[in-house]
C-alpha cells in the first residue's frame, strides 16, 4: 500500500503550480470574468506547450498517453488558481468523449489539433427539462438523407462562444430507461443555424444557451453508434465528475491555506485568533473535510486507471466533495470575518466557483441515488 | 498510488489465514462477549490464548521476548481482519500501550516478566489513567505514589477504568512528584490488579458495558514495578503512539452493521413500500455509504503514513471521523427503522437483534473516550495546520 503520488506526478504538479502561480493570479481570474472571451491566446498557447491538452491523449494521436490520475494532479492545480478558459470543456469533455465514442478517423482528425492547442471543444447536453438525464432529452437529430439535422435548445453549454466544435447529445430514436435513442454528434461551431446567448451565472464562468436551428451534420460526424450515445457519454460524465472533484480539492486547499495563514497573523483580544479554540475547530473541520475530498477523489481516479469498476466511487467522490467543499468555503468565510465577504478578497471567487462545481455533472442527490442503486443491487458495501 | 492494503502473495495468504481462523472460531457467544464485555468470559480468554499460540499477538515484536518479528503490515492485516469479522482485538492495552512502553523503557527484568506472557495472550492489562479530576487533562490526576523502602505506597481513586474487572494488571499512572513541573510529576506502574488495598466498584454505562471505579487504599507496589524512570510517566504516556494503531480500524468496524442495515432495507416493507424503493431511505443510506467510504480512504491514508513511519495528525482524524460517523449511522438507522429501532435484543419484534438500539446507546461515548472530539480538533489544528497554542 502506498498512498502518495509518484515522482513524475509530483513533477507535473510542481511545473503546473509554477506556471499557474505566475500566469493565473487572482487578478487575472477577475479580469477574465469581465472579459468576453474569458481567456487569453497567450495563456492557452503556454498550456499547450506544456502538453496539458494532450496529457491523457494516446501517443498515437500525438498526446502523452498518461493516466487519469496524472490529469487529476493537473486539474487540482488548475482548481487551486481557478484557471479560467475552456481547458475542462476541451480536454475533459471533448477529449474523453472522442476517446470513448470516436472512431479512428475521428480521433485522427480531432485529437492532434486538440493536443496542439489548435482546437477548442465542448459538450451540449443539458436542456430546460433535462439535467444529466438522457430520458428527457428532446433536442432532436432527424435523418436528412445520409446526414442529420439538429433542432432544439441546449442550456449550460460551457465555452460555446469559443468552441470550434460542439458535441451535441440529441435524440434520434425513442427513449427508454437506460437512455436509449440518444446519439452524439460533432457539430461545427461555425455551422449555419447555431446561435448562442451567454448565461449570467453566479461565477461569471462562460456558460451558454445554444440554439440549434436546422443545423446540418454530415454522417461522418456521428460519434459512436446511432441511438447508443448514452453509454459512452455516461462514462465521460463519471470521469468529468471526478475531474471536477479534483478542481474542488485544489480550490479547497487554497482556501484552507489562506485561512490558516490568516489566523496566524490576525489578532483580536490581545492574541492571535488561531489560538482560539473555536477558530481551531473550524480550521480542523476544514482540514478533515478537505482530506476526505482529496483521498476519495484520488481513489476514484486510481480505480479508473487500474481498470476497476469505479462508477460507485466516482459518485461517492462527487457527493462528498459537493458538500464538503461547501463547508470548507463557508468556514473559511466564517474565520475571515468581514474582509472575506468583500469582493476584493479572493474568497468570494472560490465561493462562486464552488457553487458552479457543485452543480456540475451531478449534485449531491443525483450521485446519492447512483450510490443507492449500486449498493442495493449488490446488497453489500 | 496504490490503495490496496495487501500487495504480495505472502500478505494475501496471511490475510486468508486470519480470515479462515476467525470464520471457524468466532461464534455467537464469543461475538457477544466481544461486543459487550470485551473479553470478560472464559470463552473469550481461551480464544485469546489460541491467537497467542498462533504467534499473532507478537507480530512485529522482538523474538527475544517471544515475538515473531516481521513487519508492521502483518499486524495491520491482522487488526483489519479482526475488525471485519467483528472480533475484539485481544489484549489491546497490553499490546498497544503497556507492552510497547515496557519494551522501549522498561527494565530487562520487567521485559522478561511481561512481554512473553502478553505475546502468548495470557495476561490482560487494564488502563489506569482517568480520575474524577483528570479526564482530558490527565496531568490533573491526584492519585499519589509515595516511596517507602522497597515499595511505592499508592493512594487514590481512578474512574472509568474499563478493563479492571477482568484484567490481571493495572497499567497505572500516579503522581510521584506532585509539587514538581506538570510534565515531570507522574510515574507509570504495573500493578497486580488483585493486590490488597484495591477495591474495584462497577459502573454501568448507557451503552451497557461495565466500567469501574478503582480505589487504592495504602496499596504497596514493589519498586521493581515502576516502569522506566520515576517522574517520566507523562513522557511515556504521550509516547504510546502505538495506541493510535487501534484507532485506525474504526471504519471497518462499521461495515458489518452497515451491510446488515442494507439487507434490512432490501427486505422490509413500511407504509406500503419496500424501504429499498423509498427515495428518502435510499438517500439516507447512500449518504452513510458515502461517508463510510470517505472514512475508509482517510483510514487507508493514515495507515499508509503509519507504514512509512510518518504518521502525525492523521490518526486523530480517523478516530474523530469514525466516531462521529458511527453516531450518524446509528441515528440514521434509527430513522430508517422507525419504532422498531427502539427495540432491545430480547424484545418481541426486534429487528437486527437489537443492534441499532444498543449501538445508539454505546456510540455516545465514542466521541468522548480515547480522546474527545474537541481535544482531537485542537490537536488537528495545531499539528496539521501549525496553529498556535497562544
Amino acid at each position: 500500500m502506498d498512498i502518495k503520488f509518484s515522482e513524475e506526478q509530483e513533477m507535473i504538479r510542481h511545473s503546473a503550480r509554477g506556471f499557474l502561480t505566475k500566469n493565473c493570479p487572482s487578478s487575472f481570474v477577475r479580469e477574465m470574468v469581465q472579459d468576453e472571451k474569458g481567456f487569453t491566446a497567450e495563456l492557452w498557447k503556454g498550456m499547450a506547450e506544456l502538453g496539458w491538452m494532450g496529457l491523457i491523449i494516446p501517443e498515437e494521436n500525438e498526446g502523452s498517453g498518461l493516466g487519469f490520475l496524472d490529469l487529476i494532479v493537473l486539474l487540482e492545480e488548475m482548481g487551486r488558481t481557478l484557471l479560467p478558459g475552456p481547458f475542462f470543456s476541451t480536454a475533459v469533455l471533448g477529449g474523453f468523449t472522442l476517446l470513448e465514442a470516436g472512431n479512428e478517423a475521428q480521433k485522427k482528425k480531432f485529437l492532434p489539433p486538440m493536443v496542439r492547442g489548435d482546437l477548442i471543444m465542448t459538450l451540449a447536453l443539458n436542456e430546460a427539462e433535462s439535467l444529466y438525464d438522457p430520458g428527457s432529452i428532446t433536442v432532436a437529430a432527424k435523418k436528412d438523407g445520409e446526414n442529420y439535422v439538429i433542432q432544439g435548445t441546449k442550456l449550460f453549454v460551457p465555452d460555446a462562444h469559443v468552441a470550434d466544435w460542439i458535441i451535441c447529445a440529441a435524440r434520434t430514436g425513442p427513449g427508454g430507461d437506460s437512455g436509449e435513442g440518444i446519439s452524439l454528434f460533432l457539430v461545427d461551431g461555425r455551422a449555419p443555424g447555431i446561435s448562442r446567448k451567454p448565461l449570467n451565472t453566479i461565477a461569471g464562468d462562460k456558460q451558454f444557451e445554444v440554439v440549434f436551428n436546422q443545423v446540418g451534420v454530415p454522417k461522418e460526424n456521428l460519434l459512436g453508434a446511432l441511438h447508443q450515445g448514452w453509454p459512452p457519454l455516461k462514462k465521460v460524465l463519471q470521469k468529468a465528475a471526478v475531474a471536477k472533484c479534483a478542481e474542488m480539492v485544489g480550490g479547497g486547499q487554497q482556501v484552507l491555506e489562506l485561512t490558516a495563514a490568516y489566523v496566524k497573523e490576525r489578532e483580536q483580544f490581545g492574541q492571535l485568533i488561531g489560538s482560539f479554540q473555536a477558530i481551531q475547530h473550524h480550521c480542523a473541520n476544514m482540514l478533515v473535510d478537505l482530506d476526505g475530498c482529496r483521498w476519495v477523489t484520488y481513489k476514484a481516479a486510481w480505480m479508473l486507471d487500474q481498470g476497476l469498476p469505479f462508477e460507485t466511487e466516482a459518485s461517492i467522490a462527487k457527493a462528498w466533495c459537493n458538500e464538503a467543499y461547501r463547508r470548507v468555503v463557508a468556514l473559511g468565510h466564517q474565520v475571515f470575518g468581514g474582509i472575506g465577504y468583500m469582493e476584493e478578497h479572493d474568497l468570494p471567487l472560490y465561493f462562486r466557483r464552488a457553487r458552479v462545481a457543485e452543480a456540475a455533472f451531478g449534485d449531491v442527490d443525483y450521485h446519492r441515488e447512483i450510490v443507492a442503486e449500486q449498493v442495493l443491487s449488490h446488497g453489500v458495501f | 498510488m496504490n490503495f490496496n492494503l495487501t500487495t504480495t502473495p505472502e500478505e494475501e495468504a496471511f490475510r486468508r489465514e486470519v480470515s479462515d481462523f476467525l470464520k471457524a472460531e468466532l461464534n455467537e457467544e464469543l461475538r457477544r462477549q466481544h461486543a459487550l464485555d470485551k473479553g470478560l468470559g472464559p470463552e473469550a480468554r481461551a480464544f485469546n490464548r489460541k491467537i497467542g499460540q498462533k504467534g499473532w499477538l507478537g507480530l512485529g515484536w522482538p523474538e527475544e521476548y517471544g515475538g515473531s518479528g516481521g513487519s508492521l503490515i502483518y499486524e495491520v492485516i491482522l487488526i483489519q481482519e479482526f475488525a471485519r469479522h467483528e472480533a475484539h482485538i485481544p489484549n489491546e492495552i497490553a499490546r498497544y500501550m503497556a507492552g510497547p512502553t515496557i519494551l522501549h523503557f522498561g527494565s530487562e527484568e520487567m521485559k522478561k516478566e511481561f512481554l512473553p506472557k502478553i505475546v502468548a495472550g495470557e495476561i490482560e492489562f487494564g488502563l489506569g489513567y482517568t480520575e474524577p479530576p483528570a479526564g482530558s487533562d490527565l496531568v490533573a490526576m491526584q492519585m499519589r505514589a509515595v516511596e517507602e523502602g522497597d515499595y511505592f505506597v499508592i493512594d487514590g481513586q481512578k474512574t472509568f477504568n474499563t478493563e479492571s474487572h477482568y484484567a490481571d494488571y493495572h497499567w497505572l499512572a500516579a503522581k510521584t512528584n506532585p509539587k514538581g513541573p506538570r510534565h515531570e510529576s507522574i510515574s507509570l506502574f504495573v500493578v497486580d490488579q488483585r493486590a490488597p488495598g484495591i477495591d474495584i466498584r462497577p459502573l454501568e454505562t448507557l451503552g451497557g458495558e461495565r466500567t469501574n471505579e478503582v480505589y487504592y487504599d495504602n496499596v504497596k507496589v514493589p519498586k521493581s514495578r515502576l516502569v522506566g524512570e520515576k517522574n517520566k510517566g507523562f513522557f511515556y504516556m504521550v509516547n504510546a503512539l502505538n495506541y493510535e494503531r487501534l484507532a485506525l480500524f474504526q471504519m471497518e468496524r462499521l461495515f458489518p452493521t452497515l451491510n446488515r442495515l442494507i439487507q434490512y432495507i432490501k427486505e422490509t416493507r413500511r407504509n406500503g413500500v419496500l424501504l429499498a424503493d423509498d427515495p428518502v431511505v435510499r438517500n439516507k443510506l447512500a449518504q452513510l455509504v458515502v461517508e463510510a467510504e470517505v472514512g475508509k480512504c482517510l483510514e487507508y491514508k493514515a495507515l499508509s503514513m503509519l507504514l512509512d513511519g510518518r504518521i502525525d495528525y492523521e490518526a486523530g482524524v480517523v478516530k474523530l471521523f469514525g466516531s462521529e460517523l458511527r453516531q450518524r449511522l446509528c441515528y440514521k438507522a434509527m430513522e430508517i427503522l422507525g419504532q422498531f429501532g427502539l427495540l432491545e435484543e430480547d424484545s418481541p419484534w426486534v429487528p437486527l437483534k437489537g443492534e441499532i438500539a444498543r449501538l445508539c446507546r454505546a456510540s455516545v461515548v465514542d466521541t468522548i473516550g480515547g480522546g474527545t472530539s474537541e481535544i482531537i480538533r485542537n490537536i488537528t489544528a495545531m499539528r496539521g495546520l501549525r496553529l498556535p497554542r497562544k
